[in-house]
């Protein structure tokens, strides 16, 4: 990865440089507003109705104290959290709203095991925040390799593999699942890590909400919630809006670490009961920001000011009709389409001149037909099958580019012994127009030998198809020189360059003729995992580990361009694993008190470099006498951006006779590698890690006579920051939201961590 | 692997024949020349290179440039050695990887030379990472290079100790300054 960035890099050292610069494959959009990049949101909506209907149908949850919660995620239908075989965690509207955030990322972080993280790339871009905004990592896989899923459909628009969650509104969120370890077996590509399904409400009764937040950094946000049901038909309307003046965590730097920035989200949900046995969902979905661009870069080597914006849209509609075949069958048809993009400019302040622009265009359309089957006590079955049409068309790219998979996937889940023992066995199959058919298949046990105790085992196959952007990725960095190719297009453009003169002399571009399509990175995981529940404790430990291979990085042509410069492109490279173990406790004292505490241990090793330690290949410098010496397997801390102990505590107090409530959160994160500094590109030294680091939240609200609740908070208490390494996390900010609800429509289940 | 056997076989070699000829004829120990140098190269590839000879640890003025005067030359992060395509010379080099102090004999064949512009001996990107933090070119830890000289009748080993950033003011730097240490062996032997 140095290596293609570098020279770029070089050229506005000294300034807020990736603004300026073209960053390369990892920035595939834009060049200038890398600090913006909101992503998109999206709509749709497949799995919600799943949930109004068909409780009746589900098991009675046999764990206790797992309530009566459902979960959609791990199966693709609805099951009781406590009968789920694969792990999974849910977090629950009156969590969300407990905690006050507005967002997404912080309320994930405070998951055991979910870690915030920036892009490898990201983190690197000197005091900055990483354009690429965060990503989730579980099981110790970077962000592109879990899946999001908003109402159980994609989000598009991953810039560098990440999806940015900042830009999910939170307001009209019902409930969070995850679910953990390798589910292309039902999600296909990138659901190698897992599933982050968050599920927006649905319209049930008449309710009319409102809230107002203003927070630290000139923060404010109104948000409309209305849901109303006429006869058999049900509206759900929200609205969002949000601005923000940004922050500056560097006043030497001319600019803001984040420039100021206003976004709109509107959400549209329509249910219609056509008969008794036909339902139609339609969900629109519309996400409007825009953020402003002001750096300083290099004109004519004088120092210059540009402005300008970046504007962002996602549009995505769904419709979903589900027909009850019978009381135990039913078929859903789904259609889904979104469209994302994001424009940005900036002009030269002084004579208005424009200095740079780039545009990005995707879109995603999706219909797929999912049929369920159930004998009660004795199986679930669930099948489908479906296509996926993307299309991009980027500043960056060769072109209007377009794929598209077929799939199909199937799982049965049989109960056994009593119930006590459940088995699921399911496989998906991908077929993208570009390579071979892909099959992802997953096993999982659970065994419950009593209302206390439930054993899990599951296993699966994971993979993660090559992005567009390795494939036709079409950069040639205009001021510099090198060129980063696409493996589709490499040939063809090697070709003409070649006959443009391009290439160095002699350059014997022959063996490129036949170039090796990309294979999907592939994954093998599993996790064993135990739970015990009574009335006052609720316990999980897991362990799991994850194999990967084929994993796509850049490499560079042996031959160079005529000037002298390096042409890179990408191929399938490294191994990894990931492992490690997780633990959560939750505890509650009184009926006003409870604690909870988790921790997650992991170890995440690129196994060529274990193999070159082991072989005495790789040497370290001593960073006072410039001298080299062998690594050691100790010294070897593991791969960049984990933490090797992550752990969060909590405390709950609810008194809902003065009806108020206070919630604290403490999140740790261990120390993790940031760069490496000693000559060997790996994590191998205490100077090359980042330090572990406390996020302390606090909230608490009260509420007054019938509709009326005040919340008051601070995040961040200890007012961490990081300009260098963690530019995206702002000092402390306080907050507070002041809600009307009108006819509260459902008493959310609380007493809940 | 397979590699690494040859290199050790090659070095046993080396030492098995050196260690007969010290034998038969007793020769006058010449001591090698240890040194440390810092060399300012060019940043950009439009200007000259800089060019540095070992037997007198001397910087080897442009005008000489197609001459035997120098051994490796240095523009941005590209080396050239003394031979074919870019010199006179008869230099040539091997980067092995291992520990500066420990590797004592240098290898009597397997040179690489500059055959052609598109060929160098010394591969841009091989014995560096670039640091995105710091921008820096980070010389590959435990990477020795062996020169054969341009009279292509010495050896010497060198490391590369930093490279770091001339000041400069401005977007863009100007300069590069390479340290590195090396040892040469004035008496023609393969040995430090």
């Amino acid at each position: 990865m140095s290596f293609v960035c570098h020279i770029t890099l070089l050229q506005h050292c000294f300034t807020k440089l990736w603004q300026s610069n073209e960053l390369i494959d990892e920035i595939l959009h834009h060049r200038n507003q890398m600090k913006k990049t909101y992503y998109l949101l999206f709509c749709s909506f497949n799995l919600l109705l799943l949930q109004l209907s068909a409780q009746t149908r589900v098991f009675k949850d046999t764990l206790i104290g797992s309530s009566d919660e459902v979960v959609v995620t791990a199966n693709r239908s609805e099951r009781k959290m406590g009968n789920v075989a694969v792990p999974t965690s849910l977090i629950n509207k009156n969590t969300i709203t407990k905690t006050g955030s507005l967002q997404l990322q912080n309320i994930l972080s405070e998951q055991t095991g979910i870690v915030i993280v920036n892009s490898a790339l990201g983190t690197s871009l000197n005091g900055y925040p990483n354009p690429f905004g965060q990503g989730v990592q579980m099981l110790g896989l970077d962000p592109a390799y879990t899946a999001i899923l908003l109402d159980g459909e994609p989000l598009v628009g991953r810039n560098a593999g990440i999806l940015k969650l900042g830009r999910i509104a939170t307001g009209n969120i019902k409930q969070v699942e995850i679910v953990k370890g390798p589910s292309s077996s039902l999600y296909g590509s990138e659901a190698m890590a897992g599933v982050i399904n968050i599920i927006t409400e649905i319209p049930v009764k008449e309710n009319l909400g409102l809230q107002l937040h203003q927070s630290s950094n000139n923060t404010w946000g109104g948000t409309i919630n209305y849901a109303n049901r006429f006869n058999k038909t049900g509206v759900q309307f929200f609205l969002n809006r949000l601005s923000s003046d940004g922050y500056d965590l560097d006043q030497n730097l001319y600019g803001k670490t984040v420039d100021p920035s206003r976004e709109l989200n509107g959400h549209l949900k329509i249910t219609q009961e056509i008969s008794s046995k036909l339902q139609l969902l339609l969900s629109l979905r519309n996400y409007d920001a825009r953020q402003d661009n002001n750096y300083q870069i290099y004109y004519q080597s004088l120092p210059a000011i540009v402005s300008g914006f970046t504007s962002e849209k996602d549009k995505s509609s769904f419709a979903q009709l589900k027909y009850n075949i019978s009381p135990t069958s039913k078929i859903y048809f789904r259609g889904f389409y979104d469209k994302y993009s994001n424009e940005s400019f900036v002009n030269l302040v002084k004579n208005g001149l424009r200095f740079d622009e780039t545009s990005f265009v995707q879109s995603v359309l999706k219909p797929e037909v999912q049929y369920e089957k159930i004998r009660a006590g004795k199986s679930q079955y669930v099948a489908g099958f479906g296509a996926n049409f993307e299309m991009i068309d980027a500043s960056r790219y060769a072109g209007k580019q377009q794929l598209a998979t077929g799939y199909a996937f199937t799982q049965k889940e049989w109960y056994l012994v009593q119930q006590k023992l459940t088995i699921i066995a399911g496989a998906r199959l991908d077929k993208r127009n570009d390579f071979a058919m892909h099959v992802s298949p997953r096993v999982a046990v659970s065994y419950k030998p009593n209302s206390k105790w439930k054993f899990t085992a599951s296993a699966g196959l994971g993979f993660k198809a090559p992005d567009f952007r390795h494939m036709y990725l079409n950069f040639n960095n205009a001021q510099i020189g090198y060129s980063l190719l696409g493996t589709s297009i490499l040939w063809p453009e090697l070709q003409k360059m070649q006959q443009q003169g391009l290439l160095q002399t002699g350059a014997d571009i022959s063996r490129f003729a036949n170039n090796q399509e990309l294979k999907p990175e592939t994954s093998f995981g599993v996790h064993v995992g135990a739970k015990y529940t009574s009335n006052k404790w609720i316990a999980e430990w897991g362990i799991f580990r994850n194999d990967i291979k084929n994993l796509i990085d850049v490499y560079t042509l042996p031959f160079a361009r005529s000037n002298g410069l390096p042409i890179y492109s990408y191929q399938n490279i490294n191994s990894v694993f990931t492992e490690g173990a997780e633990m959560d406790l939750k505890y509650r004292f009184t009926n006003r008190w409870s604690v909870s505490g988790g921790y997650q241990f992991l170890l995440a090793k690129d196994k060529q470099v274990l193999q070159n330690i082991d072989q005495g290949l790789l040497y370290k410098r001593d960073p006072n006498t410039l001298q080299s010496s062998l690594v050691t397997r100790q010294d070897y801390f593991g791969l960049a951006n984990r933490s090797k102990n992550t752990a969060n505590f909590k405390v709950l107090y609810e008194d809902n006779l003065q009806r108020w409530d206070a919630y604290f959160r403490a999140v740790y994160r261990g120390q993790f590698g940031f760069m490496d500094k000693n000559g060997n590109n790996i994590i191998d030294s205490k100077d090359e890690m980042t330090a572990g680091y406390w996020m302390l939240n606090i909230a608490a609200s009260k509420s007054f006579g019938p509709a009326l609740r005040i919340q008051v908070g601070a995040e961040n208490l200890l007012n961490y920051t990081n300009a260098i390494q963690l530019p995206n996390i702002p000092g402390r900010t306080y907050f507070i939201n002041i809600n009307f609800n009108i006819n509260q429509p459902t008493n959310h289940k609380s007493n809940r961590l | 692997m397979k590699n690494r056997f040859y290199v050790i076989a090659a070095v046993a070699l080396v030492v098995f024949f050196t260690a007969c000829s010290k034998s038969n004829t007793a020769p006058t120990v010449v001591p090698a020349y240890s040194s440390t140098q810092t060399l300012t190269v060019n940043f950009s590839t439009t200007k000259p290179f800089a060019f540095f000879a070992f037997k007198d640890s001397s910087i080897v003025v442009n005008s000489d440039s197609a001459t035997a005067k120098w051994d490796f030359g240095l523009r941005f992060t590209n080396f050239l050695v003394n031979s074919n395509a870019s010199g006179p010379g008869n230099a040539g080099v091997i980067m092995q990887d291992g520990v500066f102090a420990n590797l004592n004999t240098a290898p009597s064949t397997g040179y690489a030379y500059d055959t052609t512009s598109a060929k160098l001996a010394i591969k841009d990107g091989s014995w560096y990472d670039y640091n995105v933090l710091t921008h820096s070119f980070v010389p590959k830890a435990g990477k020795v290079f062996f020169f054969k000289t341009a009279d292509g009748a010495h050896y010497a080993k060198m490391q590369l100790l930093a490279v770091d950033y001339a000041p400069f003011t401005g977007p863009a730097p100007s300069q590069l300054l390479y340290k590195f240490q090396y040892v040469y062996q004035p008496s023609g032997s393969t040995n430090f």
